[in-house]
Order: C-alpha cells, then sequence, then structure tokens
C-alpha cells in the first residue's frame, strides 16, 4: 500500500490552530521591558512625583539589592534548585557584620564587606553540602537552614537591634556615599552583574551550570560533576546573601533580628518574572534584572498610587502565580505548535 | 587497512541478578565501519557503555592500539579518542549549537580561562559545514530536528578527534533521505580513517554502511563476519537463535464475533486516521519501526492520552474514557512497555503489585481486607507461575520475565474484554519468553481480544491472527493470515517494496 | 486461569502470610524516636521541676497540638512525594476569615466557623487544582506562590489589625476540657486515629504510597492520581483550617501574621516521624511521637525560659537530622 494513498484519503478534521502563546516565549525580554515602560507612565500619570531624580535614585538603590539575590537565585532555580534561606543568610551577616562594626569603628567598609560575603559563602557552602553530598532536597534543606540561621541570628543578637547611631559613618556610607555621582550600591549591583556576565557566559563552570540543569543525564555523560555545580551555586548564593546583608544594614541603617524576613519570595518572585525556567536549564541575567526591576517599581509606586502597602504581598502572590503559568502556558503552546509542525 | 584500533577480549559486566555482557569479544579496524547487531536485550547498550567508560567491565580486557586501557569515567574514553553517539539523543536543549558540540572539551583562553566564543562558533560552523550542513551555530539545540541534532552529535564527536565513534542507532528516527544524509556522512568519516560501531536494527543501515558484522545475543557473543559473507538468513538465525514458529505455542482460541472497533483515530504530531477491528478471542500483531506512533495509539486506547479526532466502538457501542480507571472500567486492560517505569511498583512485594488496580474488590465499608487480597494474590501468582517464596517478595528481586508475570497478573484481576500488550518479552530471557506466549495465547484463548504490540518479527507472525503495521503514524495495513510473511510485514513498515534480500530489516 | 497452562507447569506454592520478625520489629524508626521522647523528657525532668506532673504535662499539649492536625495531611502530601508550604498562610487566611465574618459581617459564631473550614477547604483545593493541572510545575513553586498569595488576602483583609472578641463558647477549643482531658487532645487523638487508619488500613491510603513510589506506574494501574492528590491537599487545607479555629480560640484573636513558619514545624514533624521526604515510605504512628518529642522539647525549653529562636534552630536540626539520617544508612548500603 503506498503512502500517497494514504494522504489523498486523509479526513482534515483536526483543528491545526497555532498557538499565538508561543510567540511571548521568543520576545519575552522585550515584552517585560514594554511592560515596564506602559506601568512607569501610567503610573506617573497618577502621581507626577514618581519620575523625580530623587524617586528614581531610590527605586534604583531599593532594586539593587533585590537584583543582587536575584541574580543568584537564578543560579540555584537554573540547576532546578530553590533556596528559601537568603532571607536569613542575609540577616545573619547584616548582624554579625554590624555588631562588629559597632564594636570596631575604625573598620574600613570593605573589610566590612568581605566579612558579610564571607559568612554568607560559609553559610552556603552548608547549604551546598547539604543537598549535593547527601542529597536532602533544596526545599528541605534550605527550610531547615533558614530557620537556623534566623535562630542564629536571634542568639547572635541577644533580641537587640543595631541602630544606626551605633553605628560608624563610614559604613552607613556603603549605601549612602557616591561614586563619581552614582550611588555606590548601584556601583556594587553593576559590578555584579559584570562578574555574572563573565562567569556565566564566559567560564566553563558557568556554562556547566546550565548544562546541569538542562539535562543531568547528559552531564554526568559529559563527566560534569552534578555535586560540584550544586556547592558552586549555593555557595554563590551565599556569597550574594552575605553581600546583601550588609549593604542592606548599611541602607536601612539597623540590623533586627527579623531582618529581611521573608525577602525570598521577592527574590524568587523576580526570577520567575524574569523567564527563568523551573524545570531548570534556561534564565537570562537580562530577564532577572528586569524582573527585579519590575517587582522594584512595583513596591515603589503602590504607595504612590495610593495603595495600600498591604496589598502588596496579595499582588506579589498574583504575579507569582500569573508569571508562572503564563511560563507554562507558552511551553505548551510551543509544544503544541511543534507536534503541529510533525508531518503524520 | 586491517591495523587493528580496538580490542575486546572477554569482557564480562554482571548487573544485580543479570548478566548484561558474558565474556563478550570484538574486534575493531582502523577506517572500518563495523555494525553490532542484535535484539532489544542483547547486550548492545552496555556493550557502548563499557566502551565509553560509563561502565567497568567485570572481567576482561580492553586493548586500544595494543596497550590495555581501563577507563575510569566517560572523560577518559574521550580522552582516548572514542565518542559515542546515543539512541536517545543526549544534548542540552536549552543551550546553543555551539555549546552542545564543544561541552566538555571547551576552547579557553590559555592565560585567563575565558571561554573563546568567535573561535568555537568558527570551528563549529567548519566541522557542521565539513558534514554537508548549514545549522546556524549559535541557534538553541532544542529548536533543531531530530536529524539536524543528530548531525551535531557527530560533530561533536568529530570536534573530539575522536578516532573511534560509536553511532547507536542513529537512524531509529530519521526518514530515508536524513538516513541517506546519515550514510554519506559516516563514510565520509570512514575514508578519513575513523573507526565506526554501528548500531541499528536495520538490516539495510548494515548492507549500505558496513563490512563486518558482530552479533549480540542473550549477553553473548555470537560471532563476527564479514558483512558479504553472511547470508541474510543466517544473519537472522544468529540474532535471534531459533528458527521462526519454533518456540510458539500452536493457536488453539476460536475467533469469535467482533467486540471491539477504532475508527480514523486522531492524536495531532502522533498518529492520524488509525481504523482496525479486533474480535473476540484474537490475537492482532501491531508492529511498526520505532517512532511509528504505536506506543501512542495505544496509550489512547487506555486513556492515557487524550485523541483529538475519531471514534472508539466496544461491544459495538462507541465509549469514551477519560482516564485509564474508566478504561479499565469498560474493559481495556492495558500492558505498559516499561514495566520498570509504568508497569510495577518495584518497591512492594508481588502481591500488592498485583490487586492494585482492583483494590475495590477487597475494601469492605472502606476497609481492606488484606488476608482475602494476599490470598487473591497468591491464586493468581501460582497461576501465571511467578517464582518466589512468598507474595511478599519484592518485585525489585525478580527476574525480568516474572516481573512481567506480575503484571500480566494485575490485568486478569479485572473483568476485561480487551488486553492490550505492548512489548511484553521486551527485556525477558528466552526460557521466560516462551511461557509469555503461553499466556498471550492462553489470554485468547479466555476470549480476551489481545492487541500484541512488538518489533520482534518472529512473535509478531508466530503468534497473531492478524497483523496491523503502522509507519509514521498511521496505520497503512492490517494483513489477513495468508498475506504475513516477514518480507511483507517489513516492506509495509518500510513503505517500500523488498528489493531482494537488501532492504530487509528487522524493526526491533 | 485454567486449562492447558495447569497441565504444562508444575506450580510452585507462594507463602500467602507474613512472618513475624523480631528483628525487624525492633529495628524500626518509631523505637529511636520513642528513646528520644524519653531522652526528651528526662531532660525536662532535670530542666524543670515544674514538668514532670500530669497537670504540665496535659497542659502543656493544649499549647502544642493546634499545628499538629496538619502533620497528618502534610504526610500523606510527603508520602505522595509532593510538599505544601502554604499551609502557614491558609491558617492565616482562614482564621482571619472567621474573625472578619463574625465581627465585621455580624454572623455568628457557628456559621463563621464553618465559613473557615470551607476557606481551607477551597485554599486546599486550588492548590491542588494547579498542581494536578499544570504537572510541570513542582508542587514547591505552585505552594510557595499560593503562600504568599493567601497570607496577602489575609493582609488586605485585616491590614494589620487584630480581630478577636470571639463569644465565650468558641474559647472551648483551645481551653476546654471534657472529663479533665483538654479538648483539643480528644479532637487530636480522633483526628489521628482517623488520619491513621486512612493510611494504614483503606484502599485510598494504598493509592497514596502507590503514588508516592510510582506515580506513573500508579497512573497505568488505574489510580486515578489526580483526584487523590486533590483530596489530599483538600485535606491539608481542612486540616490548616481546623488549626486556624484551635488557634483563634486559645489566642482569643487572629491577625494576618499568624502561623507563620507553621509549615516548617509541620514539615519537621513529618520527616522526624520517619516520612521520606523521597516518598512512599512512613507511618503516622511515627508522626504522633514527633509531635510529642517537638511539642514538649518547646514546652520545656518554655519553662526554663530558652528563647523561642533557640528552639528554630533546634526544629531545624531535627529536621535535618530526621533527612540525613536515612540517606546516611543509604550511603553505607
Amino acid at each position: 500500500m503506498s503512502t500517497s494513498m494514504m494522504d489523498e484519503t486523509l479526513p482534515t478534521n483536526i483543528e491545526k490552530k497555532e498557538s499565538k502563546l508561543a510567540k511571548i516565549g521568543q520576545f519575552r525580554e522585550i515584552g517585560l521591558l514594554v511592560f515596564i515602560v506602559i506601568l512607569v507612565i501610567a503610573v506617573q500619570l497618577r502621581n507626577s512625583s514618581f519620575l523625580t531624580l530623587e524617586n528614581i535614585s531610590d527605586m534604583a538603590t531599593n532594586t539593587a539589592i533585590l537584583s543582587i539575590l536575584a541574580v543568584g537565585m537564578m543560579l540555584v532555580l537554573v540547576t532546578r534548585g530553590i533556596d528559601l534561606s537568603i532571607g536569613a543568610t542575609l540577616a545573619l551577616s547584616g548582624m554579625i557584620v554590624a555588631q562588629f562594626v559597632s564594636n570596631h569603628s575604625g573598620t574600613s567598609p570593605i573589610v566590612a564587606i568581605l566579612m558579610g560575603i564571607g559568612i554568607g559563602i560559609l553559610c552556603g557552602l552548608v547549604i551546598g553540602g547539604l543537598v549535593s553530598y547527601l542529597g536532602v532536597l533544596p526545599i528541605i534543606a534550605t527550610l531547615a537552614m533558614m530557620n537556623i540561621f534566623r535562630g542564629l541570628t536571634y542568639m547572635v543578637s541577644n533580641g537587640k537591634w543595631i541602630s544606626s547611631y551605633q553605628m560608624p559613618e563610614s559604613f552607613v556610607g556603603i549605601a549612602t556615599s557616591k561614586l563619581l555621582g552614582v550611588n555606590t550600591l548601584i556601583i556594587i549591583a553593576l559590578i555584579v552583574y559584570a562578574f555574572a556576565i563573565y562567569f556565566i557566559g564566559h567560564t566553563r563552570t558557568g556554562r556547566q551550570i546550565y548544562a546541569v540543569g538542562s539535562n543531568p543525564e547528559s552531564a554526568k555523560v559529559t563527566g560534569i560533576s552534578e555535586k560540584k555545580v550544586f556547592i558552586i551555586v549555593y555557595t554563590l548564593m551565599g556569597g550574594l546573601s552575605g553581600l546583601s546583608g550588609v549593604l542592606w544594614v548599611s541602607k536601612f541603617a539597623s540590623a533586627q533580628g527579623d531582618t529581611a524576613t521573608g525577602y525570598e519570595l521577592s527574590v524568587i518572585a523576580a526570577c520567575i518574572l524574569g523567564g527563568v525556567s523551573i524545570a531548570g536549564g534556561a534564565g537570562k541575567l537580562s530577564g532577572v534584572i528586569l524582573g527585579a526591576f519590575l517587582i522594584g517599581i512595583l513596591n515603589n509606586a503602590l504607595p504612590l498610587l495610593n495603595v495600600s502597602p498591604f496589598w502588596q504581598k496579595g499582588i506579589e502572590g498574583s504575579i507569582i502565580l500569573a508569571a508562572v503559568l503564563l511560563n507554562v502556558m507558552v511551553k505548551r503552546g510551543v509544544e503544541r505548535n511543534n507536534l503541529l509542525k510533525r508531518r503524520v | 587497512m586491517g591495523e587493528t584500533v580496538l580490542e575486546l577480549r572477554g569482557i564480562t559486566k554482571k548487573f544485580p541478578g543479570v548478566t548484561a555482557l558474558n565474556n563478550v569479544s570484538f574486534v575493531l579496524e582502523k577506517g572500518q565501519i563495523h555494525a553490532l547487531m542484535g535484539e532489544n536485550g542483547a547486550g548492545k547498550s552496555t556493550f557502548i557503555k563499557v566502551i565509553t567508560g560509563v561502565h567497568k567491565p567485570d572481567e576482561g580486557a580492553m586493548i586500544l592500539d595494543g596497550k590495555i586501557v581501563s577507563f575510569a569515567n566517560p572523560n577518559e574514553a574521550k580522552a582516548a579518542g572514542i565518542a559515542a553517539i546515543y539512541q536517545h539523543v543526549t544534548n542540552y536543549p536549552d543551550l546553543n549549537v555551539t555549546e552542545n558540540i564543544f561541552m566538555g572539551h571547551e576552547k579557553v583562553s590559555p592565560t585567563t580561562k575565558r571561554l573563546l566564543w568567535k573561535e568555537m562558533h568558527e570551528e563549529a560552523k567548519r566541522i557542521l559545514q565539513s558534514l554537508g550542513s548549514s545549522i546556524n551555530p549559535k541557534q538553541d539545540m532544542g529548536t533543531l530536528s531530530v536529524a539536524q541534532q543528530q548531525i551535531v552529535e557527530i560533530a561533536k564527536a568529530i570536534s573530539t578527534n575522536a578516532r573511534i565513534i560509536i553511532m547507536d542507532e542513529p537512524t531509529a528516527a530519521l526518514t530515508a533521505r536524513e538516513s541517506e544524509e546519515l550514510y554519506r556522512i559516516a563514510e565520509d568519516l570512514r575514508d578519513r580513517g575513523t573507526a565506526i560501531i554501528f548500531i541499528s536494527h536495520r538490516f539495510e543501515d548494515m548492507y549500505r554502511l558496513a563490512s563486518q558484522v558482530t552479533v549480540l545475543r542473550d549477553a553473548n557473543y555470537i560471532g563476527s563476519w564479514a558483512v558479504n559473507d553472511i547470508s541474510n538468513d543466517n544473519l537472522i538465525v544468529a540474532m535471534v537463535g531459533r528458527e521462526i514458529n519454533q518456540v510458539f505455542p500452536s493457536k488453539t482460541h476460536d475467533i469469535g464475533e467482533e467486540i471491539f472497533r477504532v475508527e480514523s483515530l486522531g492524536k495531532v504530531g502522533y498518529f492520524a486516521d488509525v481504523s482496525f477491528t479486533l474480535r473476540k478471542g484474537e490475537i492482532l500483531g501491531l508492529t511498526g519501526l520505532v517512532g511509528a506512533g504505536r506506543t501512542e495509539l495505544c496509550e489512547t486506547l487506555f486513556g492515557i492520552e487524550k485523541y483529538d479526532s475519531g471514534f472508539i466502538y466496544l461491544h459495538g457501542k462507541e465509549i469514551k474514557f477519560k482516564n485509564p480507571k474508566d478504561a479499565m472500567k469498560q474493559g481495556i486492560g492495558y500492558l505498559p512497555e516499561d514495566r520498570q517505569k509504568q508497569g510495577l511498583i518495584l518497591p512492594w512485594g508481588i502481591g500488592r503489585n498485583i490487586t492494585l488496580p482492583t483494590l475495590e474488590s477487597f475494601t469492605k465499608g472502606g476497609w481492606l481486607h488484606e488476608k482475602t487480597e494476599s490470598l487473591k494474590a497468591k491464586e493468581l501468582a501460582e497461576k501465571l507461575n511467578v517464582k518466589a517464596q512468598s507474595v511478599f517478595d519484592l518485585v525489585s528481586s525478580l527476574s525480568g520475565g516474572n516481573q512481567q508475570k506480575v503484571s500480566v497478573a494485575k490485568l486478569l484481576m479485572t473483568d476485561l474484554d480487551i488486553i492490550i500488550l505492548d512489548e511484553p518479552t521486551k527485556g525477558v530471557d528466552i526460557g521466560a519468553k516462551s511461557a509469555i506466549y503461553e499466556i498471550i495465547n492462553e489470554l485468547a484463548y479466555q476470549g480476551y481480544g489481545v492487541i500484541l504490540v512488538s518489533s520482534e518479527m518472529p512473535e509478531v507472525i508466530g503468534l497473531s491472527d492478524r497483523v496491523a503495521i503502522m509507519r509514521e503514524g498511521r496505520m497503512v495495513k492490517v494483513m489477513d493470515p495468508q498475506e504475513i510473511t516477514q518480507e511483507s510485514i517489513l516492506a509495509a513498515a518500510m513503505g517500500e517494496m523488498p528489493q531482494g534480500g537488501e532492504t530487509i530489516c528487522l524493526p526491533v | 486461569m485454567a486449562s492447558k497452562m495447569e497441565e504444562t507447569y508444575v506450580h510452585r506454592k507462594l507463602e500467602a502470610h507474613k512472618p513475624f520478625s523480631t528483628k525487624q520489629f525492633f529495628l524500626q524508626w518509631e523505637w529511636l524516636l520513642v528513646l528520644i521522647l524519653i531522652g526528651v523528657m528526662v531532660l525536662n525532668t532535670l530542666l524543670s521541676p515544674y514538668f514532670l506532673n500530669v497537670t504540665s504535662l496535659r497542659d502543656a499539649t493544649m499549647i502544642f497540638l493546634d499545628k499538629s492536625f496538619i502533620v497528618f495531611p502534610m504526610a500523606f502530601i510527603m508520602i505522595m512525594r509532593e510538599i505544601d508550604i502554604s499551609v502557614g498562610s491558609t491558617v492565616a487566611l482562614s482564621s482571619v476569615v472567621m474573625a472578619t465574618a463574625y465581627n465585621v459581617l455580624g454572623m455568628p459564631m457557628e456559621v463563621a466557623v464553618i465559613i473557615c473550614l470551607l476557606v481551607g477547604a477551597l485554599c486546599g483545593l486550588l492548590n491542588g487544582l494547579l498542581i494536578t493541572k499544570f504537572p510541570e510545575l513542582s508542587a514547591v513553586i505552585v505552594t510557595l506562590a499560593t503562600m504568599i498569595l493567601y497570607r496577602g488576602i489575609a493582609y488586605i483583609i485585616l491590614e494589620d489589625q487584630a480581630s478577636g472578641n470571639f463569644p465565650e463558647w468558641f474559647g472551648f477549643f483551645g481551653w476546654g476540657y471534657i472529663f479533665g482531658v483538654p479538648f483539643i487532645l480528644i479532637v487530636f487523638v480522633i483526628i489521628a486515629v482517623v488520619f491513621g487508619l486512612l493510611l494504614h488500613k483503606t484502599s485510598f491510603g494504598r493509592r497514596v504510597f502507590a503514588i508516592g513510589h510510582n506515580d506513573v506506574a500508579s497512573k497505568f494501574s488505574g489510580v486515578n492520581v489526580n483526584r487523590t492528590k486533590l483530596i489530599v491537599y483538600t485535606l491539608a487545607g481542612v486540616m490548616a483550617a481546623l488549626t486556624a479555629v484551635f488557634l483563634a480560640s486559645r489566642m482569643g484573636s487572629t491577625r494576618p501574621n499568624i502561623a507563620n513558619g507553621y509549615e516548617l514545624d509541620v514539615i519537621a514533624m513529618a520527616a522526624l516521624g520517619g516520612i521520606s521526604t523521597a516518598g512512599g515510605k512512613g507511618r503516622l504512628i511515627g508522626t504522633v511521637i514527633a509531635i510529642f518529642i517537638i511539642g514538649y522539647l518547646q514546652y520545656g525549653l518554655g519553662l526554663i525560659n530558652i528563647p523561642s529562636q533557640t528552639l528554630m534552630i533546634i526544629i531545624g536540626a531535627l529536621l535535618l537530622f530526621a533527612v540525613i539520617v536515612p540517606k546516611v544508612k543509604e550511603m553505607r548500603r
């Protein structure tokens, strides 16, 4: 029996609709950018104090920390993991460093920052070890360590706050000073981005992170060590959280036991908005930074629009949910289109 | 030529409960395309994994360029110039072509260890062009067709300067034209002095390319011949190890009235316009090449997947089902292809596995009666002659054949009209195979309508009353008993008429 | 199957009764838990003279048992190799809705309690629907999103206010006794028994285990995987709402930040109780012991004024201990 005959007698009762959603997948960053622009214009029309230089720089400094953490979280998510402990790591590093500088007022800001990074790296190493060498699920490991780090923060502080008057001016200056007319926080964030661009795109290890996330089986056959990759991503995440701890305490000029509680959720939201795939393997720095900015703008714009601050969490939750569902729909659309292309 | 590059002597590899390779030998020469053939489960995959350093052999020696080597990991094999292209493409769909080619042996700047993207893209482009392909190296791997991905895999092997390339079923998912492209590339590589181990189920591939063929069967080395020196029939005997019909029970079942009818069933991207009927007490063989859509069709008939068009009738009435439970309730049972992943709960005992589909029948007022349950399970397991001590023995501790019997026992618990068996003897040793054939025949005798999906030609011919053949998502032919011959089935499955012995392929 | 086959084969007989093994019996995880529980009791007695008396032990249960209701459905969820980190937020949302229904909408408290349970069920159902309709998404992400969403809605409703002034009888949930036994303890025992029987003695429970070991094979065996997941997630929501009732009753009021971090305590109790995070394994008796271990530890440390933050560390460490021990055993093998 010949095929050609079969083809001619084929009933064509199958609906052959191409999914339009699939197109969104190709233009995610641009789409996000357009969305941000529209949002900014809308907010500006409602409240003209939005696009003032002061407010913009305020937004940028606020978003700086969020985006630094999002860079690390992106790598964790790319390996199909998650890190819920970053808020606690941030608090612990911020608290220890704040105590140290309040007792040693001569500490150079650079030393303080390095100290924070060091503490964060230690925290990240513990998690990386649990996940890679003991095979603990990332959600369980980081949930447990979140509690432990948070508890340690309270223990270290004895339940007391460290306030601005206890901190040396040079320390508070980390977040408030300017370098070449640009806020230091923003400069630090830019340095982190630059480092990330190089690390992710131009080193073997950076690409191995994506390889493990994209196809762990192949990675094994290629001889890439999954354990090494896990250790690296959680340690990096820890280091960035530690850095953020110092920046946070310096910016808000106070270190508390409950600093940044639940901040990990905003960070994860930024990543998901930025198109990082929860299934691993995919995630672009540009997307994640845009995602962080969107969250930052929303947080800044809500009070200006007279939206109660208590709506913030609800909106954030809805956005995450909508973003993950959109991701799935786009993916399904792409798959459906691929199937339609296959001639049966 | 004639210079030996790789020799394996007396390689044995055992896994818990299975001997995957038993005293296997192999000689590969420079510039040779060497076909490795054997049925599913003959040990080919393990053989490749030993060569590529994924598995360490328990016994035997591997000699590369006259020196005994032992690879601790795949990287060492790669460094020694051995590359493998696997059956299921193993790539990184989210990464671009260049990265897929260079993953593991990237070009880096000697001083800063920075990745040299420009050089890699250029090199990738050069290799791809040398293979006659115009794939853009910056494209994401996931956006390429299977054939294109296959070419990238070959480019990857070339980029490692591999002297030995293993191709595991590279043509399985390719069209005839794409296969031809691949043959050209393989020949080109051979002429450049690369030794190629070519694994395929298609006789066509072997005749077209290989100069030497080595056959494995049931983990054993059967022999190695120059392709010109061995006849088709002898090769089949070497692979199958028995004459067709030899091990099959005589057909004793009576075929009754039509009970099942499928009309122009379709699922976008998988199959279209599938129609056939099934009668009571009939065994309908369903065969076709890998990727022809058989498993997708069966999963749809069992409610795992949804169909987009067409109708299914049972006892003359149209039926619809939302899920497997529904399908079973209406009388359709399915023995899935992958018994370890889809069929059984390995960490559970025999009894619990058997009763899982029919737990309700052991519940009274919500309570599970474990005693009745294990007695019933015992009864069925004994009927199917499952070799174990107790119904509490873990299924994971059973041999493949006995695991399959447990899977079949699950179906016998329910009140079914139709039983679909998807590759029931895959990975089952010879002895257990005949026991399963016996069981299949018995099922028909009992009055079930049986759909037997199989890639093993002797099985299909030996057991089926009629044979349906699928090709590229369509049911191209349903053969009546008098039409069934190995040649006619193969011709229908391949989509071309056999010309002498040359296009023969065993669609396993 | 009759006929031919019986002639062909000599049939092997299979054992259908499980022999009792003393060694196996004493090698169970639960014995270790019993030892830990005894250790906790001894430690507490040594540290505080007030700990070891009936009244003290009895009243302690009233404080720690409320969140334990969620442990049982969480055990089901973890056995199915899933997770739910939204339970704390579900407690908050359902209790806030209950308080609002009573205080703002002026509904009778009985109706408010029913609404509370319904809200919990809805939260669980939404989790279940998202997880089953979008199998591409992991339960971690789905419940992470709903965790923020549910608490977010609670904040939208109550902002940062507390809402209380419940009728006097409502206090019975948290503070009442029946024949000298705390009401919450009675409810706890009933729930534990019901869930224990459901898991270990019914076909539903058997299917939960099947899904945890191999959801694909379960589906192919006719198990309605999605429906089972939906039911279990909904149950988790209902139990979270029940927790909300008892918690609001004990506290006398509720606020949006109530039950913060409950998900960790609940997951830790389940994991310590021997519920494997890899799915398919666990017994509810273990979780009951684990609930008392963590509960009495919390209570005892409170008696000697150890801050609650220390307890956070201990719970985190216990969770890690519970998941690492089986891994280490596995690696040794």
